[in-house]
């Protein structure tokens, strides 16, 4: 059986990363995220993409490709959010296209949501490349979290790749349909609406399957569970959130220079 | 290997006592079940069968407690679990007794590796560590994956899932193990190997209730045969009385597959006044037809009236190949390799059944033909031009896939709809003939009276057929169908094959790829056998059935009936050489039958 890859799954390495314990990389999404929505500036944003992918490619060694591949859509939703507010954004105008207005407020807002947006998505990707999702949630429940509840977020991150394989064979059978209509956009528009339409249903029948499963294999018979494997949590994981807090700090305290 | 829990039940109390359940699903009027009485045994062996929408899946949904705590609806009647009423106990504490394997085990996995997927059931009803430990090597060697134990779950095969979705259930030691057509989209092979490990645990004392279709020898093992039919057990018994008193109706009425050799025993009981009980294995029928004095045959004397539709062996058009492959490649981009030096060539209408192993690389040359996927080395020529020269919807016009789930396929709302879109799509743009092609296409297809219904709401069959005519809307060259019988009972499965035979008759090269050797026997002409990637054998059916070393490769075994053949040629008995089916075989016999006594 030929081995499938999904750009949104574990990847198997030995990486400082993938050694780090579960909630730390949880806690360091969290905290880029934090980091993010308090930067004011456009370029505290870019280095935390840029740092971000450092941390992917060059510690993590998550291939670029995937990296791409996984964050393309992501990054194109960015853009068109930072067009948005190139023109939404109250200021002074800067130029017209059309009927539109490009305000001085907007070039400056635009790619700080652009990098919220992108960056927040690609920490989180970095947490589901490095991190056996069942570790997390053995960390969870350790942490204090009932295990139902534990379960619930890895079942959902499980599904991430179901859920692109789905896509990936709906979109695959709707090629060699053909194209019913002359504008390739309005083509477009209805193979998406298709697509979404397909992936929920078989989705919900899926979840639907699985809920009764588990239940069928004992899951929620007892208020605790046996985990025959287990995650220790190790003072060498802080160095994440101590690199990047840092970071942060540096980056606000810059901010504040300008 | 973990041992079932502590029985409470007494020898001769039944495990699994069904005391006269009705049940209708919550949004159904009519009762799915129907006065339904069962008894199960502990540690016997049980097959349930029965046609499509009989309630079997229901059936299964009792014994666990499904039905009535999970799916609501109104269930009248009893069903014991030992001395447990399943009304009184929730589902999660069934989990001890009963073991629920479903049809689709991907979807029961809940965790990502192998071993932790075994351990899940286990660490839920909070066993301990060592145990568990314990119990996941011994399952991990019984299954045969112990070489996979750090792999992720969606990267076995489908065999090796059916495996571990049992291994899964057996971890929790229950005493009952149900199991929902396990082997529905297993080669061959496969099948086999789960059937014997089925054996094994009913011989270490474990109760199986197996519902499936795939009915050969290993029924004559079974200890009880249960048939049903709309909601109701039609019989209950050990499998040659049941096939003795109910197999012609079984077979002629509900269109279950029983197995070939049964099917010759119930045609010779219904002519010939035999006494004793239906044969199900090769050796009981080779038995059976002691009695007949065979002589040297002629052929076409014999079989002129029931082959005469199967084209011989060596088949070589004059017309011009529509696809041709030398040394054909592909590499997945993560870099396994998948078809490794594929050369072929599929000529103007002809028949073409590819069969092999799961995972054997049948569905990426499928992608191939139709553009989805571009080679990574090697030559594909398509209708005269090099595959890359090829835009996917230029080739949708020549080359027609339709996929294994048809659902993926649709894009509109109603019936009549998806077949105008095809049409739409492959340039018919005159209203009027839309119609016309729409209406004719609904005809053939038998689809005219859900016409207005949503694509999604048809049974598995009629999705089937509708995924087939939005393909040939497009009149394509070549009709490429994966796995079209899967899931499919008898009857359907005749519908289906009866209809890609109407289709070759257009002047449509018909390239199915299928797992049920019991179709390549019947309607394959031409072959062709993978594994890892490779072609092993391309070349007539009959053929292939006497490669003893393809076969075992390719994890395919021959059909029951073959095995009978072989057998009697052996005793030597001069056979025709074009026997296809069981139908063939009593044709055959017929012959003999005046002036014999038996």
């Amino acid at each position: 059986m030929a081995e499938t890859s999904y750009s949104l799954q574990y990847i198997e390495r030995d990486s400082p990363l993938h050694r780090a314990y579960p909630l730390v990389k949880l806690g360091w999404v969290f905290l880029v995220a934090a980091g993010l929505f308090l930067y004011r500036e456009p370029l505290s944003g870019a280095i935390m993409l840029l740092l971000v992918l450092l941390t992917a490619v060059g510690v993590a060694r998550v291939p670029p490709s995937m990296v791409i591949r996984s964050s393309k859509l992501i990054f194109g939703v960015g853009i068109l959010l930072m067009f948005f507010h190139f023109f939404a954004d109250p200021g002074e105008p800067v130029y017209h296209v059309g009927p539109l207005t490009i305000t001085d407020g907007g070039l400056y807002e635009g790619p700080i949501f652009f990098f919220r947006l992108s960056v927040v998505v690609l920490a989180s990707f970095v947490l589901i490349w490095t991190t056996d999702i069942r570790d997390l949630m053995v960390s969870l429940t350790k942490a204090g979290i009932p295990y139902r509840y534990a379960f619930a977020v890895f079942l959902a991150l499980r599904f991430l790749p179901l859920v692109q394989r789905e896509v990936d064979a709906v979109k695959a059978a709707h090629a060699i349909r053909g194209r019913a209509n002359r504008s390739s956009l309005v083509h477009r528009f209805k193979l998406w609406q298709r697509y979404m339409f397909t992936v929920l249903i078989n989705g919900l029948r899926k979840a639907e399957a699985t809920a009764t499963a588990i239940e069928c294999r004992g899951f929620g018979a007892y208020p605790d569970r046996t985990y025959v494997k287990t995650v220790t949590f190790h003072a060498s994981s802080l160095w994440l959130p101590l690199l990047f807090i840092l970071v942060t700090a540096a980056l606000l305290y810059f901010e504040r220079l300008l | 290997m973990p041992q079932p829990a502590t029985a409470n039940t007494s020898q001769n109390q039944p495990l699994v006592n069904i005391q006269h359940v009705s049940y209708t699903h919550w949004n159904q009027t009519e009762p799915t079940l129907r006065d339904v009485c069962l008894q199960i045994q502990s540690g016997t062996l049980n097959v349930l069968v029965g046609p499509s929408g009989s309630g079997k899946s229901t059936l299964c949904d009792l014994f666990n407690g499904v039905i009535p705590h999970l799916y609501g609806g109104k269930l009248e009647g009893d069903v014991w679990i030992g001395s447990e009423n399943t009304r009184g106990v929730k589902v999660k504490d069934l989990s001890r007794e009963v073991g629920r394997v479903f049809q689709d085990p991907e979807t029961m996995f809940a965790t990502l590796q192998v071993d932790d997927e075994i351990a899940f059931g286990a660490e839920n009803l909070r066993f301990q560590v060592e145990a568990i430990q314990q119990a996941v090597e011994e399952l991990l060697l019984q299954t045969d994956l112990h070489t996979r134990r750090n792999h992720l779950v969606w990267n076995l095969s489908g065999g090796q899932i059916q495996k571990l979705g049992l291994a899964s259930v057996l971890v929790m030691r229950p005493r009952l193990i149900v199991l929902d057509e396990p082997t529905s989209n297993l080669d061959p092979g496969a099948t086999h190997s789960v059937h014997q490990m089925l054996l094994a645990l009913r011989d270490e004392g474990m109760t199986v209730l197996l519902v499936t279709r795939e009915l050969d020898e290993f029924l004559a093992e079974a200890d009880q045969l249960l048939v049903m039919e709309a909601g109701r057990i039609l019989a209950a018994g050990p499998p040659r009385q049941v096939l003795r008193d109910h197999g012609a109706y079984m077979i002629d009425s509900l269109g279950v597959w029983v197995p070939e050799t049964s099917t010759i025993g119930i045609a010779l009981h219904e002519e010939l006044p035999l006494d004793g009980d239906i044969p199900i294995t090769v050796d009981e029928t080779c038995d059976l037809l002691s009695g007949f004095e065979f002589s040297p045959l002629s052929v076409d004397t014999n079989l002129g009236n029931v082959s005469s539709n199967h084209r011989k062996s060596g088949i070589q058009s004059a017309d011009r190949p529509l696809v041709v492959s030398e040394n054909l490649r592909y590499v997945y981009p993560g870099g396994a390799e998948a078809l490794c030096g594929i050369s072929l060539q599929i000529d103007p209408s002809e028949w073409l059944m590819i069969v092999g192993r799961n995972g054997a690389g049948k569905s990426t040359l499928a992608r191939l033909l139709v553009g989805l996927a571009r080679p990574s080395g090697g030559t594909l020529t398509l209708f005269d031009r090099p595959a890359a020269r090829w835009k996917i919807q230029a080739l949708a016009n020549h080359i027609a896939l339709v996929f294994q789930n048809p659902e993926h396929q649709f894009l509109t709302d109603s019936v009549a709809d998806e077949i105008k879109y095809s049409l739409l799509a492959h340039g018919v743009a005159d209203g009027a003939e839309t119609e016309r092609r729409t209406a004719e296409m609904l005809g053939m297809l038998d689809l005219k009276e859900v016409a207005a219904d949503h694509p999604f709401s048809l049974s598995a069959g009629l999705k089937r057929r509708l995924g087939v005519a939005t393909m040939l809307a497009g009149e394509p060259q070549i009709l490429l169908v994966d796995e079209p019988t899967y899931g499919q009972d008898r009857q359907m499965t005749h519908t289906l094959m009866t209809l890609m035979r109407e289709i070759r008759a257009r002047g449509v090269a018909v390239v199915m790829i299928t797992h049920d050797m019991r179709l390549v026997q019947e309607y394959g002409e031409r072959v062709i056998v993978m594994s890892e990637g490779a072609i092993l054998y391309d070349g007539a059916t009959p053929g292939l059935f006497e490669r003893d070393a393809v076969l075992e490769a390719a994890n395919l075994r021959r059909t029951i009936l073959h095995e009978l053949i072989n057998n009697l040629r052996r005793k030597g008995i001069a056979l025709p050489e074009d026997l296809r089916n069981s139908g063939d075989f009593v044709e055959l016999l017929r012959g003999y039958k005046l002036g014999q006594e038996v």
